[in-house]
């Protein structure tokens, strides 16, 4: 068995708010800022990111919905234009990424030796969907360092809450075996918001910050509960609550991001380093950082 | 009435890029009787609400005047591209807009490059108008409209053609039965995978058949929720909203499965005046 290992996990939300708000060469729509403390927040994580010096990035989003198993994006080069379908005034974004194949086809395999159906996307017209997109450019805006892009089965919603995520732990445990085996040095990102309610109409301009606010009381104490339990590594104690975390904050983690995330890393009773907190349009959004290495769970590069 | 013909087809891309495939060639087939019956009805405009467009803050209108290119689906990928060249009815997608206003319904347009049509829309337009002769008018599923609010956007699509002299195609797309099988079949053997919710199916389509319309809205909401019908049958609450909640009975073309769902091509038959 070969040495690969995953050096860090990072919660990394993927509004594309914050990409707009960044206005980057790649996106066709312009802003005045906005969403500053969560964008704030990622520059931490990139630096965080850069030290490590990954092989590759593994991102899981939500917005990748599959109903036939779990995907992973198979195809070496994918370049196009992702147009959001809920925010299109906000994102419009040229992508141009190089998926790591062999990492991807080892995490494919492995799931489905563990008995998930999986199936490799090998269409070279594939529009790669916006929550991936944002979640690597908010960590990585160079995209200078390959990817593997996993899709979100549906089954929390098909199934059970809980027997989704059961479905998504052993999806980690099946990365893990992955990236152990192919040797790479990797990088989790959970694209997940944390409570999902929402606002349903936009300010003028979407970046009016005298707008922006948790939507729901009671889902922003269950953030804080949840961001509390994390920073204090209490993670066997947050995934006890996270059903119902799940049901009273409609939470986003109901998509299994940060479960698949936390079963890759075989759920460390670890500090997360929390960079920042911020609403999108009434939604929670942490970016949080286990970072393995330093904490002498993975050997340093 | 501005409304010349009706339709309730599935969005599942599978008809059309297998059709070979035996158990999906009925539906294949039968999408292109409908299509042939829909020119039939010589409409200036076909009015498309599809299930797969989701929207979540208003109700939106395509307003781009032509929508071209390839779209892959996100699950049914190894099938390859769906092709698509829709020319918009702008001016009608501006009166819905604001029509849907008046109705008390958020709306905009949507005027995008790039902008990630659905499966079910494409599907249903390149079925139904193949040579894309026809004009359409595509509106979304906004996931927190309920069934009334969704019956007002057909009244609202009515009207808006009637409002400007058009005759119109409705087109509701979207499935039967929800439940699927999660895992690879062999899809020469697809079925619907459970006989409960085919039974219900079969049942719904009887009441249609027999345009039995108080029947079928009291069944509806049981149906929707036993059968975990796509997204709650919003899309014949779609086209019994711009048929004035009346039509005289209809033609099952043809039911089958789509890995485990149920879906059909169902022909309205409207009401006299």
């Amino acid at each position: 068995m070969s040495n690969g290992q995953i050096v860090a996990g990072f919660l990394a939300p993927h509004p594309p708010h914050l990409v707009y708000g960044e206005n980057p060469p790649q996106n066709e729509p312009r802003s005045q800022g906005g969403w500053e403390p969560l964008r704030w927040a990622y520059e931490h994580a990139r630096k965080s990111l850069e030290e490590l010096k990954p092989d590759v990035l593994l991102v899981h989003s939500p917005h990748w919905v599959t109903q036939q198993g779990h995907h992973f994006l198979g195809v070496k080069n994918l370049r196009g234009k992702s147009v959001d379908p809920i925010f299109p005034n906000l994102f419009r974004y040229a992508f141009e990424l190089e998926v790591d194949l062999e990492l991807a086809e080892a995490c494919c395999d492995e799931a489905a030796s563990l008995g998930l159906t999986t199936k490799m996307m090998r269409n070279p017209n594939f529009r790669v969907d916006y929550g991936t997109i944002t979640t690597l450019h908010m960590m990585r805006p160079q995209w200078d360092i390959p990817v593997v892009g996993i899709s979100a089965n549906n089954s929390p919603y098909y199934l059970t809450t809980e027997e989704g995520l059961e479905e998504m732990d052993v999806l980690g445990k099946a990365t893990r075996n992955a990236i152990r085996q192919t040797g790479r040095r990797a990088v989790l990102l959970a694209s997940n918001t944390l409570c999902h309610y929402h606002f349903h109409e936009e300010p003028v301009p979407p970046e009016d910050m005298s707008q922006e606010h948790p939507q729901n009381y009671a889902g922003y104490l269950w953030d804080m509960r949840i961001i509390d339990l994390l920073r204090r590594g209490k993670i066997s104690e947050v995934f006890k609550v996270l059903p119902q975390f799940i049901d009273e904050a409609f939470a986003e983690v109901k998509s299994g991001a940060f479960t698949w995330m936390f079963a890759a890393m075989d759920y460390p009773e670890l500090p997360g380093e929390l960079y920042g907190y911020g609403t999108v349009i009434g939604t929670g959004n942490a970016v949080m950082e286990w970072n393995l290495e330093r904490a002498g769970l993975a050997k340093a590069a | 009435m501005s409304v010349v013909s009706a339709f309730l087809v599935p969005g599942s891309p599978l008809p059309y890029a297998r059709r070979d495939n035996p158990p999906w060639e009925p539906i294949a087939a039968a999408m292109e009787t409908a299509g042939r019956a829909l020119a039939a009805s010589n409409p200036d405009l076909i009015v498309i609400y599809s299930t797969q467009w989701i929207a979540v803050l208003d109700q939106l209108w395509q307003t781009r005047p032509q929508l071209q290119g390839l779209h892959v689906d996100e699950n049914w990928h190894e099938f390859g591209e769906l092709p698509f060249d829709m020319k918009i009815d702008v001016e009608f997608a501006q009166l819905a807009i604001a029509k849907t206003a008046e109705a008390g319904i958020k709306a905009k347009g949507v005027d995008y490059d790039h902008f990630p049509v659905d499966t079910g829309a494409i599907v249903a337009a390149n079925f139904l108008n193949p040579q894309g002769a026809v004009p359409l008018s595509v509106t979304s599923n906004n996931l927190y409209h309920d069934w009334e609010m969704t019956e007002s956007l057909g009244r609202v699509a009515a009207e808006a053609a009637a409002e400007l002299g058009r005759k119109m195609a409705v087109v509701g797309v979207g499935g039967l039965s929800g439940s699927i099988y999660r895992h690879v079949i062999d899809i020469k053997e697809d079925r619907v995978a459970s006989d409960a919710e085919d039974a219900w199916n079969r049942k719904i389509l009887a009441l249609m058949e027999q345009g039995d319309i108080a029947a079928l809205t009291q069944a509806c909401p049981e149906y929707a929720a036993a059968a975990r019908v796509d997204m709650g049958f919003k899309h014949f609450a779609f086209i019994l909203g711009a048929l004035g909640g009346r039509f005289e009975g209809a033609t099952t073309h043809a039911y089958g499965p789509l890995y485990g769902a149920g879906g059909a091509v169902v022909e309205c038959h409207l009401a006299a005046g």
